[in-house]
C-alpha cells in the first residue's frame, strides 16, 4: 500500500464531497482511506480485475468513470463511488439450451436491445479496460458469439457499459452470454474427453477409497 | 538486513544477455525452510489457550482474533427479521458460488451471503490456472502423489484422493458453467508446468484464468433461480442450538453496521476465503481487502476443529514496486513458462520450479544475506527475468500474460523490456477448519469449503490446486448440504456457543476487549465504520 511519505507535493481533490489530500502516486482507493472518507465500500482486489470499485470522476468540464483502484489522485479532480449495479434485467440458464441450432434466436430473445444499437460509443467510452464493446455487441447480434466473447476477454463485470447505454442492451452480460455459450456448446477438448472415459471406466479409488464426486458422470444433451 | 543494491544500481548493472553462471549447490531444503520460511520464525507466535485447538501454535494475529469476544448477544437479536432458507452459504468467491450452484441443483433453496459483492474474492486474482491430471502421460495418482509430496505429506490422503480425482470432471462442469479455457491447435485443453508437479497439468484461460472461472460463476448465480444473492452482508456471527453444538443458521450484518439479519439454515456452509488481510508478520498480501479470517473466527468458536493454524503461503513473486501494487502477484505461470530469478548480483539462486515454499525462502535467504536490491518506495526484492524470457521467446508476454501486461502498463513499467522486482508475499491459508470428503466441519450443520477448510494441501500448496478445490470441495459440500437439509429444521435459535466461548475466555484470564470477526482491515474505511458501528452496546 502506499504509505505518505510527506516529501513530495500534495495534491487536493473531492471523494464523495470529503476534501482529501493525497499524494500523487496514491489511487483514489488508497486517497480516501488516507481522507477517512467514510462508506467506501466497494473495494475489494486492488488491482482492476473484481470490477467493483466504480468511481464517477470529473475533471474541470469533462466527466468520465473509472476504477478507483486504477486511477491516481490528481489536483482538483471530483470523484463519487457509484453504487454497486443493479440484478441484471435479461434471464436465461444455461441448462435451458438443449440445442446448439437455437443460440441465435435463444439470444433475440433474451437479449431483444442487442440489436437496436445507435452507435453513440457511451459502451465504448465508459469501458475502464478498452474494450471495444460496441463491435462486441454487435458480433453478437449477428450471431457471431465466439468473436463476440472473445472481444469481451478482458471484461472485469463492473457493468459501467450496462450503465451507459441509452438502448438498455447491458454489453457486460451480452458479452458474458457470448463466452459462456460457447463454451457450453463448443468446448470438448479431447484429451480432457479420453481422460473421462477412462475415469469413467475405471475410477480413480485413491489411497482411502473417497466415495466418486455425485453427478460426475452425469448426461449432457448438446 | 544487509544492504544490497538500489534498483538504479541493479537495473544499471542489469543486462539482459548476460550469461549466466550455473545454479550453486542447492541448500537441503529442510534446512532452508527452517532458517528462512516465515512458518519457522521464532517471534510472533502464540499458543491458544482456550477452544477445540487449545494448545495449538498459530501467529497472534490470528490467535488474537480467534480469541476474542462475539459482537453480538441475545439481547441485540431482539426484533431482528428472521428469514428460512435450506442452505445458506456465506461467502461469494469461487467456493461459495460452486456451493451454492451445487445445492440449487439438488433442488435446495439456496441463500448466498457475501461481505462484499458477489464475486469480490481471490479467485477472481487468480492467474496461473486449475489443476487436471488429463494429459496421458499424467494420471490422477501422479496428482495425488505431488500434493501430498508438496504439502510435506501433512495433507490428509482421504481428501487429497477426492480432490484429484474429481480434477477432470471439475473441468468438465466448469465448461458447462461457461467457462472457457485456452486449447492447443488441435482442440485440446492446454497444460503448463509448475513448481513441485510432475507433469504438465496446469489448465487455464490465459493469466486471467480466476477471472474467467469468477465471471462465469457469479452469472450463473446470478442467474440461477433457485439462488438468492445478498451483496454486502457479512457474518458477524453463526447461530446454534440450544446447547450450542450445532449450527442452525446465522446473523448477517452490513457493512455500516447498521443492520443485523437473522438467517435461519438448515446447513450452513462457510467458503469465507482466507486470512492475507491480517499482514502476518508484516508481510503485504496478494488477497483482496476482506480476506480477515473471519470463516476460521466464525468456526472456531462455535467449536469447530481447525489444523495447521501455523503454516500458510508466501507466494514467491509478489510485486516489490509501485507501492500500490505491492504484495499483488505475478503469476508462477511465468515461470513455468522460463522466467529465471537473479539476485543482486546478476545469478541465479535457485530452481525456479521447486514448490512455492522452497522458492519463497531462497528469495528471502538472499535479501537477507545482501544480494537484494532495494527501491526508494521502500522494501526489497529480487529479479523476476521477464526481459530474458521476451527475448528468448518475442511476443509470449503478450499473448500469454495479458493481464501482467495491462497492470505494469498503469503502474508505467514494461516487463518486456526490464525485469520486474519480486519478493514473496502472504497468499494463502494452508490450513483451516478440519473438514470430511463431504466438506463437513467437526459441528453438526457446518460444512466448509475453499481456503477457510483445511487438510488438503499439508504445508505447502502447490499452482492450481486451489483453483480446483474451491470447486471441488464447494461443490461436495454443496450436495451434501443440500441432502441433509432435508432433516428436520432447527427449532431454536440461540447464541449459546458465544455464552459458552465467552465462559471459557474469562476463565481463561482473557480480556474480552477485542471482538471478532474482523470483518475488514483497520486502515480501509469500512473497517473504521464497522468498529465504530458494528457493535450495538458500544453506540449507547
Amino acid at each position: 500500500m502506499t504509505k505518505k511519505t510527506g516529501d513530495e507535493p500534495t495534491v487536493d481533490l473531492l471523494i464523495n464531497g470529503v476534501k482529501v489530500r493525497a499524494e500523487p502516486h496514491m489511487t483514489i482507493v488508497e486517497a480516501a482511506w488516507a481522507g477517512g472518507v467514510p462508506r467506501i465500500t466497494g473495494a475489494s482486489c486492488l488491482e482492476g480485475v473484481c470490477g467493483s470499485c466504480r468511481i464517477l470522476l470529473r475533471r474541470g468540464q469533462e466527466v468520465s468513470v473509472a476504477l478507483a483502484c486504477e486511477t491516481f489522485a490528481e489536483q482538483g479532480v471530483e470523484t463519487l463511488f457509484l453504487p454497486p449495479p443493479s440484478a441484471p434485467r435479461h434471464q436465461y440458464e444455461l441448462s435451458d439450451f438443449k440445442d446448439g441450432w437455437d443460440i441465435q434466436a435463444r439470444f433475440q430473445e433474451i437479449f431483444p436491445e442487442a440489436d437496436r444499437c445507435r452507435h453513440c460509443h457511451g459502451c465504448v467510452q465508459s469501458c475502464p479496460k478498452g474494450i471495444a464493446v460496441e463491435d462486441g455487441v454487435a458480433l453478437a447480434a449477428a450471431g457471431r458469439f465466439r468473436e463476440a466473447g472473445e472481444a469481451f476477454f478482458e471484461c472485469v463485470m463492473c457493468e459501467l457499459c450496462d450503465s451507459a447505454c441509452p438502448e438498455q442492451i447491458a454489453p457486460a452480460h451480452v458479452g458474458l452470454f457470448s463466452r459462456r455459450i460457447t463454451a457450453f456448446f463448443h468446448l470438448r477438448p479431447p484429451n480432457l474427453i479420453h481422460r473421462l472415459e477412462e475415469l469413467r471406466q475405471e475410477p480413480f479409488s485413491g489411497s482411502n477409497n473417497p466415495a466418486p464426486l455425485p453427478g460426475s458422470d452425469e448426461k449432457e444433451s448438446s | 538486513m544487509t544492504r544490497g543494491l538500489s534498483l538504479q544500481a541493479a537495473l544499471a548493472a542489469y543486462r539482459v544477455d548476460a550469461e549466466l553462471a550455473p545454479l550453486p549447490q542447492p541448500l537441503e531444503p529442510d534446512a532452508l525452510l527452517n532458517a528462512f520460511h516465515p512458518d519457522h520464525l521464532r517471534d510472533g507466535i502464540a499458543t491458544l489457550a482456550v477452544g477445540p485447538n487449545a494448545g495449538a501454535r498459530c501467529p497472534r494475529e490470528l490467535a488474537d482474533l480467534l480469541q476474542a469476544e462475539a459482537y453480538i448477544d441475545e439481547v441485540d437479536l431482539a426484533g431482528v427479521e428472521v428469514t428460512d432458507t435450506d442452505v445458506l452459504v456465506i461467502g461469494g468467491g469461487g467456493a461459495g458460488s460452486a456451493a451454492a450452484l451445487a445445492a440449487a441443483e439438488r433442488g435446495a433453496r439456496v441463500l448466498l451471503a457475501t461481505k462484499m459483492r458477489l464475486g469480490d474474492s481471490n479467485t477472481v486474482m487468480a492467474e496461473g490456472g486449475i489443476q487436471a491430471a488429463i494429459e496421458p502421460d499424467d494420471s490422477v495418482q501422479q496428482h495425488l502423489q505431488d500434493t501430498l509430496r508438496a504439502g510435506h505429506h501433512a495433507g490428509n490422503p482421504a481428501l487429497v484422493a477426492a480432490m484429484v480425482g474429481d480434477g477432470p470432471g471439475v473441468i468438465r462442469w466448469l465448461i458447462r458453467q461457461g467457462m472457457q479455457f485456452d486449447q492447443t491447435a488441435s482442440g485440446d485443453l492446454h497444460t503448463r508446468r509448475a513448481g513441485g508437479i510432475s507433469a504438465p497439468r496446469i489448465v487455464h484461460c490465459r493469466d486471467y484464468t480466476g477471472l474467467e472461472m469468477m465471471r462465469a460463476l457469479r452469472e450463473a448465480v446470478i442467474q440461477h433461480r433457485g439462488i438468492e444473492v445478498w451483496d454486502q452482508a457479512p457474518a458477524v456471527e453463526l447461530l446454534s442450538n440450544e446447547n450450542g453444538r450445532k449450527c442452525v443458521g446465522a446473523v448477517l450484518g452490513s457493512l455500516d453496521g447498521q443492520k443485523l439479519r437473522i438467517v435461519r439454515a438448515r446447513s450452513v456452509i462457510l467458503a469465507t476465503g482466507g486470512i492475507g488481510r491480517l499482514h502476518l508478520h508484516g508481510f503485504p498480501t496478494s488477497n483482496h481487502l476482506g480476506a480477515t479470517g473471519d470463516g476460521l473466527v466464525l468456526a472456531y468458536r462455535i467449536g469447530a476443529r481447525l489444523c495447521d493454524l501455523d503454516s500458510f503461503q508466501y507466494h514467491p513473486t509478489g510485486l516489490v514496486n509501485p507501492p500500490y501494487l505491492s504484495g499483488k502477484l505475478v503469476t508462477e505461470g511465468i515461470r513455468a513458462a522460463g522466467a529465471l530469478l537473479l539476485n543482486a548480483e546478476g545469478h541465479r539462486f535457485i530452481d525456479e520450479l521447486q514448490p512455492r515454499d522452497i522458492v519463497s525462502a531462497a528469495i528471502i535467504r538472499e535479501c537477507r544475506e545482501g544480494r537484494g536490491i532495494h527501491p526508494d518506495t521502500g522494501g526489497v526484492g529480487v529479479w523476476l527475468d521477464t526481459a530474458r524470457l521476451e527475448r528468448g521467446q518475442p511476443g509470449l508476454i503478450e499473448q500469454q500474460f495479458p493481464k501482467l501486461l495491462a497492470r505494469s502498463r498503469i503502474a508505467g513499467i514494461d516487463p518486456r523490456r526490464d525485469p520486474v522486482l519480486v519478493y514473496p508475499t502472504l497468499h494463502y491459508q494452508n490450513g483451516g477448519a478440519v473438514i470430511d470428503v463431504d466438506g463437513a466441519t467437526t459441528v453438526p450443520g457446518l460444512y466448509a469449503a475453499g481456503e477457510v477448510a483445511g487438510g488438503i494441501h499439508g504445508h505447502n500448496r502447490i499452482m492450481g490446486n486451489a483453483l480446483l478445490e474451491i470447486i471441488s470441495f464447494g461443490r461436495r459440500a454443496g450436495m451434501a448440504a443440500a441432502i441433509s437439509s432435508h432433516d428436520r429444521g432447527p427449532k431454536k435459535i440461540t447464541l449459546e456457543h458465544v455464552n459458552q466461548a465467552r465462559r471459557a475466555l474469562t476463565l481463561a484470564g482473557l480480556p474480552l476487549t477485542r471482538r471478532a470477526p474482523q470483518i475488514m482491515p483497520d486502515y480501509t474505511a469500512p473497517g473504521k465504520d464497522f468498529q465504530i458501528a458494528a457493535n450495538p452496546r458500544s453506540k449507547s
